[in-house]
């Protein structure tokens, strides 16, 4: 195997709440992102898959989160210490992003060409036509037509699936080894879903690069993505090649995946995951799916710390159990 | 006789001079006892019919009847009627639960206005319906901004049900909430349902709409361009919008 | 258990700044309500020699009659203070009630007059209008609570109308129309909560100005003449003998100041605990 683009180990990311109390959001994540893959991280609300999407990206500071612990290392730079001159050099340009749609968008004063050709510049002295035709080159790449007339209206103009491809377009303008995408068809209809994630597919297939798809929607994952890392209550619980979901080794990725709808016969018994998810910070110690977990036993909720096993390659889980149950 | 019927309504929006037409003369059934899909995508109009169910929008043209009596016909016995007849449940579960109220008040309050006059009475019946809709005591004597949006969905729907409705429209109702909180309230509404509560849901998701529904109105532009018993629907679709919409389900190519 | 409450409190954003200034303020409207009932001195009874300077028997010195200044700072309290206060509280509650009925009005001939009145009144200068209309309805405290409730209410109708039409749209405002309450009910019970508190943080730093505007009002002789104890007029009667007897000017303008600075400090602390939330 190649050596990984992103490697990600035992990540802590912290929030300050007051002066001095601290939040922990994340506390053990690890996982790696092979160069050309598609890796979706899945995790419902609350689990600090956003926030480890911004630690990617750089963006943690802003809302007074920072790296507590762990190692993050983009192609061999180290990202916990990295200086803000090193972001600016990796940020929007080794790195892409692309939000979620429903929370930011283009910027809605400025035309579509004039968006493009910043995060085609970067802030460099560009000849004019070179911006222009590198926009209309981006424009074709995600599928938008007529782009020399799209350059010149504003987001307002434009669908919300045409303003996340714009927005995808800006993602990848300098090429990026990596591009982070937070969500980025919740609120779309299903039909752009769709649409985006072959476009995505497509992005990976053709520029060999590696995507970081974000998302609460376990099928999504497993249809688009080549792997799947499972995040809970700040931990990174499970990792597995897509097609192997209904070979998961760990029961809240199963359970998950047993509590969708699509297949279940109409108004069937529908398996659901009993109570809540733990509250940001106030883990229990142990397995933090323990409390909804079925297969829970006194050995599961007494260990002070649930390490990552690795079953294969390709495979590890943080279930201790993972044997007996399966 | 048919619980909800919608006659030939439409409805028109003026915006800054320009006539937009969200609704566009559709006709709808909704028999008693059933569940009734809308399927659409953003800016379809299902939401704003939605809304002309429960009286929430009034249709620029066209009638609406509950059990065969026309609603819109001024008196205000019909609009009573309805009102204690059809309750709602929204998308957004940030929005729909007053945020300087606690949960219990608020369903209480409902309580109050359709069951009991008893303060404490109505206080006890709405403990029990969050009980049942799974809020502990102790998550209903918060407010809603420390319950997760899973909770206050269910939250929304007990306060729905404290009006004893006959009806009950949910619009989007679990496109907000994580997969987990999906699953719960969803099992939620099969168990009303069951209990003889008819249903209009209105979904972009056609999971949801496959594992609830009877009937599905598919929705675009406005019109409905395909209606039908939800298998049929689901197992060959006519109209090219809704194969489109049923091929883009994530995983129904693989 | 409390302290330990009060220290968490502490700790979040802001919250230093609103304890002290809690703190800060209720010292000295306490202060003003004890003093006139148990001080040893009156505002407005002769206690000493003129001119007598800060000491132990008078630490705020005396004034030019030789009346006691700590006991005229403090009685000042109420008037100072209080004047404030009614003339912050009153055009809220009106501006407040107004507006969110005003948020009700369909016609909209009608909703454009108001609107332009609210803007034609919020567009003049407070204090030169006050000070105008205190020539014409002669001085007095009473008459600066309605020439601060007239021209004031117009401010908070509009952010009131504002906010109320953005809480109408949400969905709990439907869900209270389904349910059938009556529309009293959704007033007071459901629009009002989620407007006021908008408004209460306008009203807070407004607080502050008003202070300074009563005050500022009683300088020019306008509010609160001599003899009556308040700080402007005090600060005004004092001026001529700032030379020789700095404290006739200085304790009432820092009474003045103490009570700025507190309210500043909340108003200040609590919007940085919402941009901390946010």
């Amino acid at each position: 195997m190649s050596k990984p683009l992103v490697e990600i180990k035992d990540l802590r990311i912290d929030v300050r709440v007051t002066r001095k109390k601290r939040l922990q959001i994340v506390n053990s994540a690890s996982f790696e992102i092979q160069p050309g893959k598609l890796v979706g991280l899945i995790g419902e609300s609350g689990s600090g898959k956003t926030m480890l999407c911004r630690s990617l990206v750089g963006t943690l500071g802003r809302r007074g989160a920072y790296i507590a612990g762990g190692q993050l290392t983009f192609d061999g730079i180290d990202l916990v210490n990295a200086s803000n001159k090193e972001w600016a050099e990796i940020r929007g340009k080794r790195i892409g992003y692309i939000p979620q749609s429903a929370l930011a968008g283009p910027n809605p004063v400025m035309t579509i060409g004039a968006q493009l050709g910043e995060a085609i510049s970067q802030g460099q002295k560009m000849a004019k036509a070179d911006i222009r035709e590198r926009a209309i080159e981006l424009l074709n790449i995600v599928q938008i037509r007529r782009p020399e007339v799209v350059l010149k209206q504003y987001p307002n103009e434009l669908s919300g699936g045409m303003k996340q491809r714009v927005m995808i377009a800006c993602a990848i303008a300098q090429n990026p080894q990596l591009v982070v995408a937070d969500e980025p068809t919740t609120g779309l209809d299903v039909t752009v879903q769709a649409e985006i994630m072959d476009l995505l597919k497509r992005i990976r297939d053709e520029f060999n690069t590696s995507i970081v798809l974000i998302s609460h929607d376990l099928q999504l994952i497993n249809a688009v993505c080549d792997e799947i890392v499972v995040m809970h209550a700040g931990a990174t619980v499970e990792k597995l090649p897509s097609g192997e979901i209904e070979d998961s080794r760990h029961p809240y990725t199963r359970a998950l995946y047993e509590s969708r709808i699509d297949l279940v016969e109409p108004r069937g018994k529908l398996r659901t995951i009993k109570g809540q998810p733990p509250a940001v910070g106030a883990w229990p110690t142990g397995c933090r799916f323990a409390l909804r977990c079925d297969f829970v036993k006194p050995e599961c909720t007494s260990a002070t710390d649930v390490p990552l096993l690795t079953l294969s390659p390709t495979r590890q889980t943080a279930c201790i159990r993972h044997k007996e149950i399966y | 006789m048919n619980l909800l019927e919608a006659k030939n309504v439409s409805v028109v929006f003026n915006s800054y001079g320009s006539e937009i037409h969200a609704v566009k003369n559709v006709d709808f059934i909704l028999p008693q006892g059933k569940v009734v899909g809308i399927v659409g995508e953003s800016g379809s109009g299902k939401s704003t019919f939605a809304r002309v169910l429960t009286g929430l929008q009034l249709p620029t043209s066209g009638e609406v009847y509950y059990l065969g009596k026309n609603i819109q016909e001024g008196s205000e016995t019909y609009k009573g009627e309805l009102r204690k007849a059809v309750q709602m449940v929204f998308q957004d579960p940030y929005s729909s639960l007053n945020p300087r109220q606690r949960i219990i008040n608020a369903v209480s309050e409902a309580v109050q206005q359709h069951q009991t006059s008893n303060k404490s009475e109505a206080r006890e019946i709405a403990a029990k319906l969050l009980a049942r809709m799974g809020i502990s005591q102790l998550d209903a004597n918060k407010y809603p901004s420390s319950l997760s949006g899973g909770q206050r969905q269910r939250a929304s729907v007990a306060r729905a049900l404290a009006a004893q409705p006959k009806i009950l429209v949910a619009d989007e109702p679990t496109s907000a909430i994580d997969q987990s909180a999906q699953s719960q309230l969803l099992e939620l509404f099969s168990e009303l349902i069951a209990e003889g509560l008819s249903v209009v849901l209105v979904s972009h998701d056609l999971g949801v709409i496959r594992y609830l529904t009877d009937e599905t109105y598919v929705m675009e532009s406005g019109v409905f361009v395909e209606s039908g018993s939800t298998q049929q629907i689901f197992k060959a679709p006519k109209n090219s919008y809704t194969q489109k919409l049923i091929a883009s389900i994530p995983g129904s190519h693989l | 258990m409390k302290l330990q409450k009060i220290r968490d409190y502490a700790d979040r954003p802001g919250g230093f700044g609103i304890i002290v200034g809690i703190a800060m303020f209720a010292f000295i409207a306490l202060a003003g309500i004890i003093y006139p009932l148990f001080g040893p001195y009156k505002s407005d009874a002769f206690v000493g020699d003129s001119f007598g300077k800060p000491s132990l028997t008078h630490p705020f010195g005396l004034d030019q009659l030789g009346r006691d200044v700590l006991a005229r700072t403090l009685t000042a309290v109420p008037s100072d203070l209080g004047v404030a206060f009614l003339g912050v509280t009153i055009p809220l509650a009106i501006g407040t009630i107004l507006g969110i009925l005003l948020a009700f009005v369909k016609n909209r001939a009608f909703v454009s007059i108001v609107s332009s009145l609210i803007d034609g009144i919020n567009a003049f200068p407070l204090l030169i209008i006050a000070v105008a209309m205190l020539t014409v309805l002669g001085p007095g405290l009473v008459n600066v609570v309605i020439i601060l409730t007239f021209m004031n209410w117009a401010r908070y109708a509009r952010i009131a109308r504002t906010r109320a039409i953005v809480v109408m749209q949400q969905n709990y405002i439907e869900a209270a129309r389904l349910q059938g309450y009556s529309k009293k009910k959704i007033i007071f019970r459901h629009i009002t909560p989620n407007v006021s508190s908008e408004s209460l943080a306008y009203a807070l730093s407004d607080f502050i100005l008003v202070i300074i505007v009563v005050s500022g009002l009683s300088f020019l002789g306008l509010a609160a003449r001599p003899p009556a104890a308040e700080w402007g007029a005090m600060i005004a009667d004092g001026r001529t003998y700032i030379g020789d007897a700095w404290w006739l000017t200085i304790y009432p303008g820092l009474a003045l100041c103490w009570s700025a600075i507190s309210l500043s400090l909340i108003v200040e602390g609590l919007s940085r605990r919402d941009r901390g939330n946010s």
